[in-house]
């Protein structure tokens, strides 16, 4: 395994990359990307320097929700492959030192899995209790409807059962009954099975919903953080604590926090209400949202993790914002009505920033110097294109485009064979957007990733700093200190596309000269006085601050070393 | 054309000195540069130490100065011994820029104490450091003894320290001695030591007397008098405190010169070591001094921190050093958390050898090359102080014997590319 991040909270200094098998590479020429096929490809993965793979749900599936409707925990859906192709894609994975997570969907099943089929057969067997069943639609009524767009409700009518089951999502996906221990032991079965073959953690789906409970939104109830803290608890005993759980949990960050407990919960969550405040704060050319919701960040245990991220497999969700700046944000990104999806924007970040460079780079420069772990979803890092057209959130879940040869370089097969088809249109189409090009290109999207993230990785103060906002007078400018150790980082990044000149109030660093991290330019010494800064059209620094005798300082050994 | 050396002329003055000395069975030699404020404490030692265990012995001091300001040479005759004063030629560079064991042109102040002590029919040679204010009278027994009546011809001192004293002699120097030479030397860099005639004779007779300027000459000793089977001893002395206002404090400095010294002799006398496997302990005079464990004021997260600087600025050259398997290793180490970090001995073994081979092979300028050492260093010295701080002495002595056993299980790394 890796001597890379072998701390047990390697998950602090992890760069995640996120990705579906079904979407990477295809290894048999069948049409449908396989793990056979994401094994070729973890040199590529490496390369880009990522330290984590978090793999989309692999499993059996109806696949009606893209993976997210199990059917069967213990097995790899056959398109995908094999649990043997499985095992040796993670021993692969771990031999060039990268980990590996897999979704694991806590709250549902699919209702092809053999639990729910017991389960409305047989109101008094075994399995009569694993789901949540109910002679009424009406109990649970404060529970919102997830998917307002899909279903109507949050019960369904099962005639064979003769009784409504719940599930907070599709009606395909009833809800586990995490009331019932059996349903807990099995989970944990469950988790057991892949963590003993190796894999590094999970990223729990949908984990604010396992518990209801009457006259209650049925979401972050203190029953359902009972049930997690139980999960780690067992996961921590017999795996040693190296593994992560990572919760999906969309909710404010002050409920999510819940979600770490005392350090005894989730290792990790994703920073949700973060993702659109980056994209308001660009089209709105001022910090403040970021700002805003960093102030209203509460502090997390010191072994816990912000998960950051640009854009995923779902839509850019807006439930995390005002009204009005939805209705902005709308505006601004999803002119065309097929854009939206739920309460968000079904497109992946390059056509979202109007597949203009400079905003691309410093929405991703802002991931990587964020307080948090970054997550980049597959085909981000070399500006991939979106196909509105397509249902559901399928658009932004096309192949992989590695070259400009027939599909992309993702597959062997028939164009028609494809599971999707690969974006070819002449802005983002595969033969003006891949990856063989752009690794031809220093300047492309795809280099300057690999050079952030490189950069990234030299210090601890990206993933475990604190994080102290500036105030230029400036609002188009936004400047942060991140601090770890003795480590100072200073992150200057101009959200307009003008130039823009900013005052940093840096008294505290006078004598300093800072160091572009970057570029590995010294600049001119800081003052007492406000430090000017020019800084391009959405452009950025990342700035080492060093003070000049930190190097005199002794190490307590010098006068015998000898 | 041979490079065989003739037996240093000596310079009209001690030439001079020489023809009226009586002959001498005791020769004391004192390396000085500007000592006034310590000699006394070596005087008294020289005194007190013959007049207890060597009563009647003739003795004679020799004085080997590097062109002192001050009133070290005058001060040396005090001790009420035949004296004989003897300046030597030291580089320029050393004299505003003292070597960390503060004497600037050491190797040539020592071949002409070898001679003196030679003409003067000594039978053995006790060294001693100008600067070193803990010395006792004990001392000249423990070190003197071995070689008058127990045919020791070369007697090494093992100061009492603790045990994050000599960190770079005990994670980098010992280890490389062990190895390459198969001793298990202490302090391979002590200073002090006594020699036997017969050694002195070899020596002085040896036409490969290493070249001034590179910290050799102590090393190249060792590894002579090791490597012809001679009789190497260790004394176990007691704490060693040095006072100098001159010898380096840089660390880079003293790693560069200290750590560029051994490399500098596997150089030029790789015949003495790439046959050898294998390594033994060295006889000693008395029993070993466990080191001292209280707590002392090491920052290790500013090692933590130059080795994670290093990681970030020295790729470049680190590229060119390491073999890429060691560099990929190195870059792989977890610092993210000093209280963890760790550096496995199979993996600083390689990082040591990969430097050697880099500095044999002048891959980057070498001075380069040696500072670029330091955050490694520092990063092998943060972690073994990590392992240890919880734990006694032993266990501090347990983890550098793994580091030289490791050491020695990959000399085949180092021989295998050297050519």
């Amino acid at each position: 395994m890796s001597r890379r991040l072998t701390a047990r909270d390697w998950y602090k200094d992890a760069v995640f990359y996120e990705v579906h098998v079904k979407a990477f590479m295809d290894g048999n020429g069948d049409g449908v990307g396989d793990f056979v096929g994401l094994t070729e490809r973890l040199d590529y993965l490496a390369e880009l320097g990522v330290d984590c793979l978090w793999v989309l749900p692999m499993y059996a599936s109806p696949l009606r929700d893209d993976g997210y409707d199990i059917a069967d925990f213990y097995a790899v859906h056959p398109a995908y492959g094999t649990l043997e192709e499985f095992q040796k894609f993670l021993d692969a994975a771990h031999a060039r030192d990268l980990r590996v997570i897999t979704d694991l969907v806590m709250n549902h099943t699919s209702d092809q899995h053999p639990w729910f089929q017991a389960s409305r057969s047989d109101p008094t067997g075994p399995y009569a209790d694993y789901y949540v069943w109910s002679g009424t639609n009406r109990r649970y009524a404060d529970a919102r409807v997830i998917f307002v767009d899909a279903e109507a409700s949050n019960w369904t009518w099962d005639p064979r059962r003769n009784a409504y089951y719940l599930h907070r999502f599709f009606s395909h996906q009833p809800d586990l009954n995490y009331d019932n221990p059996a349903v807990r032991r099995r989970m944990l079965d469950v988790m057991r099975f892949w963590l003993d073959r190796g894999l590094d953690g999970f990223r729990c789906d949908a984990v604010p919903y396992l518990v209801e409970r009457e006259g209650t939104s049925c979401e972050n109830l203190p029953e359902t953080h009972a049930v997690l803290k139980e999960f780690r608890a067992v996961i921590d005993r017999e795996y040693g604590g190296d593994r992560v759980l990572l919760a999906e949990a969309n909710q404010w960050p002050e409920d999510v926090r819940a979600y770490f407990g005392d350090g005894d919960e989730f290792h990790m969550a994703f920073h949700f209400p973060l993702m659109p405040r980056l994209y308001l704060a660009l089209r709105l050319e001022e910090r403040r949202p970021i700002v805003d919701i960093y102030t209203h960040t509460p502090p997390i245990p010191p072994a816990c993790q912000w998960g950051l991220f640009l854009r995923n497999h779902d839509e850019l969700t807006l439930e995390m914002v005002t009204n009005e700046e939805r209705a902005f944000m709308y505006y601004a990104y999803a002119q065309d009505p097929e854009m939206k999806l739920n309460l968000g924007i079904r497109r992946r970040l390059a056509p979202l920033l109007d597949n203009d460079g400079r905003r691309i780079e410093l929405l991703n420069s802002l991931l990587l110097t964020l307080p948090g772990s970054p997550i980049v979803y597959y085909g981000d890092e070399i500006g991939m294109g979106d196909n509105v057209y397509l249902g559901d959130r399928d658009g932004v879940r096309t192949p992989m485009q590695w070259s400009r040869d027939r599909n992309a370089g993702f597959s062997t097969a028939e164009e028609g064979q494809l599971y999707l088809p690969v974006i070819a249109d002449p802005v983002y189409g595969y033969q003006a957007v891949n990856v063989a090009a752009q690794a031809r290109q220093p300047a492309s999207l795809l280099n300057t990733m690999k050079r952030l993230i490189a950069a990234r990785r030299t210090s601890p103060v990206f993933g475990r700093g604190t994080i102290e906002f500036l105030r230029p007078r400036n609002q188009k400018v936004l400047a942060c200190l991140r601090r770890y150790g003795r480590e100072t980082v200073l992150i200057v990044a101009n959200l307009s596309g003008a130039p823009q000149p900013a005052e940093l109030d840096l008294g505290e660093f006078a004598g300093i000269r800072p160091v572009e991290i970057l570029g590995g330019t010294v600049f001119p010494p800081i003052q007492v006085t406000p430090y000017l800064v020019s800084v391009g059209p959405h452009g950025f620094y990342w700035f080492r601050l060093e003070r000049p005798g930190d190097a005199d300082e002794p190490y307590g050994i010098e006068s015998t070393a000898i | 054309m041979t490079d065989r050396l003739q037996a240093p002329a000596f310079p009209a003055e001690v030439e001079r000195q020489l023809e009226g000395a009586s002959p001498c069975e005791i020769a004391l030699g004192v390396l000085t540069y500007n000592n006034a404020t310590t000699v006394p404490t070596v005087v008294e030692v020289v005194r007190t130490g013959l007049e207890r265990h060597f009563a009647g012995i003739p003795a004679v001091l020799i004085n080997a100065d590097a062109g002192s300001s001050d009133a070290t040479p005058d001060l040396l005759a005090a001790a009420g011994l035949p004296l004989v004063r003897a300046r030597h030629e030291t580089p320029l560079a050393q004299r505003i820029a003292v070597p960390f064991h503060g004497v600037p042109g050491r190797g040539a102040a020592l071949r002409l104490t070898f001679a003196v002590a030679r003409r003067l029919g000594a039978r053995a040679l006790v060294l001693l450091e100008a600067d070193v204010t803990s010395a006792g009278a004990e001392w000249l027994r423990h070190l003197l003894r071995p070689v008058l009546e127990q045919k020791a011809d070369l007697v090494v001192p093992v100061y009492a320290r603790h045990r994050y004293d000599g960190t770079l002699t005990n994670l980098v120097l010992a280890p490389l001695v062990r190895a390459l030479f198969g001793r298990r030397l202490h302090q391979p860099l002590a200073g002090a030591a006594a020699l036997s005639a017969r050694l002195l004779d070899r020596l002085l007779d040896d036409p490969r007397w290493p070249a001034p300027g590179q910290n050799q000459t102590d090393l190249w000793i060792e590894a002579t008098a090791i490597v012809d089977g001679f009789a190497v001893w260790e004394a176990w002395l007691g704490r060693r405190r040095a006072e100098s206002r001159t010898r380096t404090a840089d660390l880079p400095t003293m790693v560069a010169q200290a750590v560029g010294g051994l490399f500098a002799v596997m150089g030029r006398y790789d015949d003495l070591w790439l046959e050898i496997r294998g390594s033994e302990p060295v006889p000693a005079t008395d029993a070993p001094v466990i080191p001292s464990v209280e707590p002392v004021a090491l920052d290790v997260d500013r090692m933590v921190d130059a080795f994670r600087r290093g990681l970030r600025d020295l790729g470049a050259i680190w590229e060119h050093i390491l073999a890429p398997e060691t560099l990929g290793d190195v870059l792989s180490l977890d610092t993210a958390s000093p209280a963890r970090l760790a550096f496995p001995d199979e993996l600083w073994a390689r990082v040591v050898y990969d430097f050697a081979l880099g500095y044999h092979y002048n891959v980057v300028y070498r001075d380069h090359l040696l500072r670029s050492l330091v955050p490694l260093y520092l990063g092998r010295t943060a972690a073994f102080v990590v392992a240890t701080r919880d734990r006694d002495a032993g266990a501090a002595e347990a983890h550098l014997d793994a580091v030289g056993a490791a050491f020695e299980r990959h000399k085949r790394y180092l021989v295998e590319r050297w050519r």
